[in-house]
């Protein structure tokens, strides 16, 4: 016998559907700047430019593409963190406040990786 | 253009495989492209960590919208694992790669071992529901199909919409109660550490801590641990991205794979005889932590 299934729930509905939202653009962004690579004659084992924000949308109009696997990987890395925060508001609305408090900590343990990452860096 | 090739298909096996056998593809990621391809250790784990976020969020919406996945109880730990994610990819940076090599080495061959004892585990219990089957006999099929999968109402009375101080009751679900939250806090400090070193998603430690110690059902179990991951291996790849340990091109690439890998092991699970895959696959972990202990140990 299978264990028991739960009713559904809002919360989890709403972040399942951004979860895989989040993965289909992060994915077609990969292929797309895949294609671009090796139509471009490129090797994966090439070395590839560091992450320049500001260059990712100057890269995507000319159809290069660094913008599309750098905007790529951001989308899979920031897909569970938008995950997070949508909990939080679904939280929020239905007064579960433990919950909403939880979403918030895990926010700031998020905030401090980069804080700590981006000062000790280079 | 080989070499192209060799590394896509690689990261369709790593997917494969991760998805046929519930492991991540980390496990297989990170030994592929250091001793495959030379790269330093500390790059594959970047590219690994960024491929097991990859693959968390796919198969995790999936779970949530079967409502398999546990959010309340995922969440609730997985605060904890982002810390010792970030704990984890700092450290990662002060220790000599020879030491996370052996590292490595130390976590295949468990993950073997722990896969030899599953299969076990998994035949005793088929020779089990065989007998029973046959006592039971056809009439009743009926009985249990009917049984399977109830619905649980949700009502203000239930724990899924209680909040404040009946908050650890919240984290229970139907049919099963947690318990041990303190050992479930421990266990995921620990898989956050250990994703963020080695690049993988650290369910080899959640999975058995939530099932043996907290008392949820196995598949409840593995399906948190696959939304839980999501988190822990961003943590960890914030801090290899903003250090430019990522690389766009192999990340990118590899990823790709991955994904169709992971596709392609969930449309197959059925279809495949697990017990011959398995044993392959503790073969190729052996192997690989052989060389990767070589490594550790500059022979």
């Amino acid at each position: 016998m299978t264990e028991p299934v739960r009713a559904a729930d809002p919360v989890e509905a709403l972040v399942a559907r951004l979860l895989s939202l989040g993965t289909v653009v992060a994915i077609a962004l990969l292929v797309i700047g895949s294609a671009l690579l090796a139509l471009r004659g490129g090797s994966p084992l090439d070395p590839g430019p560091p992450l320049d924000v500001s260059r990712i949308p100057s890269d995507l109009v000319a159809g290069r593409p660094d913008g599309f696997l750098w905007l790529g990987l951001i989308a899979a890395i920031v897909t569970p963190c938008a995950r997070v925060a949508a909990s939080l508001l679904g939280y929020l609305r239905r007064r579960e406040q433990a919950m909403a408090a939880i979403s918030i900590l895990i926010l700031a343990v998020i905030a401090l990786t980069v804080a700590l990452a981006g000062t000790t860096s280079a | 253009m080989v070499t192209d090739l060799v590394i896509i298909g690689g990261g369709v096996a790593a997917g494969l495989f991760g998805s046929l056998l519930g492991l991540g593809g980390g496990t297989l990621i990170v030994p592929l492209l250091t001793l495959g391809f030379g790269l330093p250790l500390r790059e594959a784990v970047g590219v690994s960590l960024v491929c097991v976020i990859v693959t968390s969020s796919a198969s995790a919406g999936i779970y949530l919208q079967r409502r398999v996945a546990n959010l309340r109880l995922g969440m609730t730990l997985e605060l904890f694992t982002a810390t010792g994610a970030l704990a984890g990819a700092l450290v990662a940076f002060l220790l000599d790669e020879r030491l996370i090599a052996g590292l490595f080495a130390v976590l295949l061959v468990y993950v073997a071992v722990s896969m030899l004892w599953r299969g076990r585990e998994d035949a005793a219990a088929a020779a089990l529901a065989e007998r029973e089957a046959g006592q039971v006999g056809a009439g009743a099929s009926e009985a249990v199909i009917t049984a399977s999968s109830p619905v649980v109402e949700s009502d203000e009375t239930t724990p899924w919409t209680s909040s404040g101080w009946s908050f650890i009751p919240a984290l229970s679900g139907p049919g099963y109660t947690i318990h041990n939250l303190p050992i479930g806090i421990g266990g995921s400090i620990l898989a956050g550490v250990i994703s963020a070193l080695l690049g993988i998603g650290g369910g080899t430690v959640k999975v058995p801590v939530m099932h043996l110690a907290m008392g949820v059902p196995l598949r409840v179990a593995t399906a948190t641990s696959n939304l839980m991951i999501g988190i822990t291996a961003s943590a960890g790849a914030i801090v290899y991205l903003l250090r430019d340990e990522i690389d766009p091109y192999l990340a990118g690439t590899v990823c790709v794979g991955v994904f169709v890998g992971a596709v392609a092991g969930a449309r197959l699970q059925q279809r495949i005889g697990l017990r011959f895959l398995r044993m392959l696959f503790v073969v190729v972990l052996l192997y690989v932590g052989f060389q990767m202990a070589r490594k550790a140990l500059a022979i």
